[in-house]
């Protein structure tokens, strides 16, 4: 039996299972399919904008974290507090160099990265493969896209920033090993990109095009499993350094953490489900006893001591909404913090600087982030819930979501 | 409903990056396009609006790793049986759905049938006339009597006991692994049940997979009929091919829209024979008398089980057996994919999605002399690929019973 049951293969679940596996504990990660990890950046936002009116990005997200902490005292930071959250980066960090995969940064100062439309993106941790587009210097960039990968276009990105001050120039390469496909994927040019020859090939079409270009830009297609040997190969052959710029989904760099923290479950025992959505629970004495999944025939019941729940907010699918207004949170029907009514979920403007009040939406937890119900108790004695599924927190405009998962996630993987 | 599911996509391309055939060829544009995309232009009564849909091969990875709950494998298979319908089905794919019928031929004479199949002149001429790859990996036939004709011989030595167990042994344990069969038999009974083989005819999975459907779903119907009572008395009717328990359970009513209370009572009594050892043993009913079976072992748990959505049973038994060091394989496929691997046109796909297998395999080191794997086609591919031979987890568990022989793959007597 389990000592641990995660629901949910997002960046909260994993942290969350990888720090119980790491303890010795029997856990399993039951997950619907495979989601947030493939959404994201590859990169850890801990926080980007504070306080959310400001048009500035956050400079030190240490400074920014405390002021929030103060002002927002129910805020997942707020519960958890910096020293945790600093824990949390810490130990990622180290995950992550030891999968010879390096996310550079600190909470003391965010890195200002180029966007796939060429704005500049507040981020504390950034893996290698991106550090060089830091665009706190002004050094002249080239941006690469291919003519065949449809999801970066380079002219965009590069005629924003230079808008904004940063010489860049683009080019878009037409390479015949790409002609040969009918259609092209970002995960198709990362497993070609792992490929000597392909390599060269790339280099000898960029090389008329680098001028003045003292680093290059590319689409963040360099590799799946070995993107840091395949940086450091074009870096090499180009003379100048290399970065990433993450853009649509599915996200190369965010399938890359996903598998650092995949094999860091499984290697200490754990196992990772996908294809399997938790559809109901069973309590006993206060406690949760089982959760229930759907199968192709009856319902599998999985027993654990504890359980955690990570299974997102409203996009994640953790918490429904309907027509009616009702807002519940899927698996153990848990009170959720919503406004109430739909006329006060939304502004009257649908890109409202102050952004939508249904936005904050989720679970209320105590500092221990076991899920509270109405009499402000925890609901059951033995759940936990990390991750975007809680209340009071509005992570895509503060720029905080990979912060607010990995932190919460750290956390409840070391109490439970 | 299969199809209204194509509403849920948010086409986030996790399905696409997953696709362990769109990863090798761009014959087959990716999960995303063919079901919840080209879905949506499939209207009925009207051309479809392209053919690159035969190329999904079902393994069904798209559906596990999709965050929204879409069903694309399904909406593909019906898509296929759209077009099937349009132009008619290749004589080829006609006789790949009817493996029935060619298994049960052949085994009237085995020997000669192997003699006949198994030479590069047949298989040479198979390829040409009919499109069967003549390098696939097609099976040999029991020289050693059918399954059904074994337990009918070995009636008097059978268990009596009042805890039954319904054991649905598929064609390919019938036809051409008995002992598959022999050892699923032996596990059951060693654990004190006895086992009731009633017939039962081909699940339809090969012509669902071809998408012929009229034909699967007589082959539904019969199996329904045969079987019902006894899921209605309560019985479990498990099963050693997880392709053909997963037709019962779910593919088939799903595909065929049948979900009459006599379906409904036949999907919730199938299990996969390692899911149901797997819940014997957390009720604490499992015997675990097993001897060490020193070896190391690679596991592949075929996307058809996984499918099941019901984590890795056979790897948690396995894990049971003292001295079995077990090895789980993150491959997404195995390539064959049922008849899809057969196909002259699919080969090599089928063998590129395989390597990722083969590799893992390879990457465990000389020391691995066998794999395990619990569907037969898969078992076939991955012989194929690696060169080692393969065995069904049942007769690992049947083996560490001190049951079974792994190297002549019959029961110890």
């Amino acid at each position: 039996m389990n000592d641990v049951v995660v629901i949910g293969a997002g960046l909260a679940g994993l942290t969350a299972a990888w720090q119980i596996a790491a303890r010795v504990k029997k856990v399993s990660v039951v997950a619907k399919g495979w989601g947030a990890t493939h959404w994201h950046a590859g990169c850890i936002d801990v926080l980007g904008y504070y306080p959310l009116e400001s048009q500035e990005p956050v400079a030190s997200p240490a400074e920014a974290v405390a002021r929030l902490i103060g002002e927002e005292p129910h805020h997942p930071y707020a519960l958890i507090g910096l020293d945790r959250l600093a824990a949390a980066i810490r130990a990622f960090q180290a995950l992550c160099q030891a999968a010879g995969y390096p996310l550079h940064g600190s909470l003391e100062q965010n890195w200002l990265l180029p966007s796939a439309v060429g704005t500049f993106r507040p981020t504390c941790l950034a893996p290698e493969t991106m550090v060089a587009g830091d665009l706190r210097q002004d050094t002249p960039m080239l941006l690469v896209g291919f003519k065949q990968l449809g999801d970066f276009y380079p002219q965009v990105a590069a005629d924003n920033l230079a808008h904004q001050g940063i010489p860049a120039r683009h080019a878009v390469l037409d390479l015949p090993s790409l002609g040969q496909y009918r259609f092209i994927t970002p995960v198709i040019v990362a497993g070609l990109m792992e490929q000597t020859a392909f390599q060269a090939e790339v280099v000898e079409a960029l090389r008329p095009h680098l001028g003045p270009a003292a680093r290059v830009g590319f689409p963040a297609v360099l590799g799946l499993r070995r993107a840091l040997w395949v940086k450091q190969e074009l870096e090499t052959a180009l003379g100048r350094p290399v970065f990433e710029i993450p853009g649509l989904p599915p996200s190369v760099p965010g399938i890359r953490l996903h598998h650092i923290l995949q094999q860091a479950i499984q290697a200490n025992g754990g196992r990772v489900y996908d294809g399997m959505q938790v559809i109901g629970q069973e309590q006993a004495g206060g406690r949760v006893a089982a959760v229930y999944s759907e199968t192709a025939a009856r319902p599998r019941t999985h027993r654990a001591g504890q359980f955690v729940l990570a299974t997102g907010g409203i996009l994640g699918g953790g918490i429904a909404t309907n027509h009616e207004g009702e807002v519940r949170e899927v698996v153990f029907d848990l009170p959720v913090a919503a406004p109430a009514g739909r006329q006060a979920w939304f502004k009257p403007q649908f890109l409202d600087r102050e952004g939508h009040p249904i936005y904050r939406a989720g679970l209320v937890v105590d500092k221990a982030l076991q899920p509270l119900n109405g009499d402000r108790r925890p609901a059951y004695s033995n759940l936990f819930a990390a991750g975007t599924t809680l209340a009071h927190c509005e992570v895509i405009r503060e720029r905080s979501l990979e912060g607010v998962a990995l932190a919460t996630g750290y956390c409840v993987g070391v109490v439970v | 409903m299969v199809e209204s599911t194509l509403d849920q996509c948010i086409k986030c391309n996790i399905c696409v990056s997953y696709c362990p055939v769109t990863a090798v060829t761009d014959l087959f544009p990716g999960p995303k396009y063919e079901g919840p995309q080209a879905g949506r232009f499939r209207q009925p009564d009207q051309p479809s609006p392209d053919h690159s849909v035969d190329y999904c091969s079902g393994c069904r990875v798209c559906n596990m790793v999709c965050p929204t709950g879409v069903r694309i494998a399904e909406i593909n298979a019906r898509a296929r049986a759209e077009i099937v319908r349009q132009h008619g089905l290749p004589l080829r794919n006609r006789l790949l759905g009817r493996n029935e019928q060619m298994a049960r031929l052949g085994s009237v004479a085995p020997w000669l049938a192997n003699l006949g199949l198994h030479n590069p002149a047949s298989r040479f001429l198979a390829e040409k006339v009919m499109g069967i790859a003549r390098q696939a990996p097609l099976p040999r036939w029991s020289t050693r009597g059918t399954f059904g004709n074994w337990f009918k011989q070995t009636r008097e030595r059978r268990l009596r006991s009042d805890m039954k167990v319904v054991y649905f042994h598929g064609c390919s344990t019938m036809y051409y692994e008995p002992f598959i069969g022999q050892a699923a038999v032996a596990v059951l009974e060693h654990n004190g049940y006895e086992v009731v083989v009633p017939p039962q005819n081909c699940c339809g999975l090969p012509m669902l997979s071809n998408g012929e459907f009229e034909a699967a779903a007589g082959y539904y119907d019969n199996n329904i009929n045969h079987l019902v009572s006894y899921a209605r008395a309560g019985l479990p009717i498990v099963g050693t091919s997880t392709s053909c328990t997963l037709t019962l359970k779910e593919e088939a009513p799903e595909m065929l829209d049948v979900f009459s209370p006599e379906a409904m009572a036949l999907k919730l009594a199938t299990w996969d024979i390692f899911e149901w050892l797997e819940e014997r043993h957390e009720l604490g009913e499992l015997r675990t008398d097993f001897r060490r079976l020193e070896m190391t072992l690679p596991y592949h748990a075929p996307c058809q089980f996984r499918a099941h959505r019901v984590g890795k049973p056979a790897l948690e038994v396995m894990a049971l057996v003292p001295g079995l060091e077990l090895r789980d394989s993150p491959a997404r496929c195995c390539g064959i994919a049922g008849t899809y691997g057969y196909k002259v046109e699919k080969y090599q796909i089928a063998m590129d999605v395989g390597a990722e297998l083969f590799d893992f395999v390879e990457a465990q080191g000389p020391a691995v002399k066998m794999t395990a794997c619990d569907s037969e086609t898969c078992r076939w591919q991955l012989e194929h690929g690696t060169g080692r031979p393969s065995r069904h987890p049942i007769e690992y568990l049947a083996a560490a019973y001190g049951l079974y022989d792994l190297e002549k793959r019959q029961l110890v007597t």
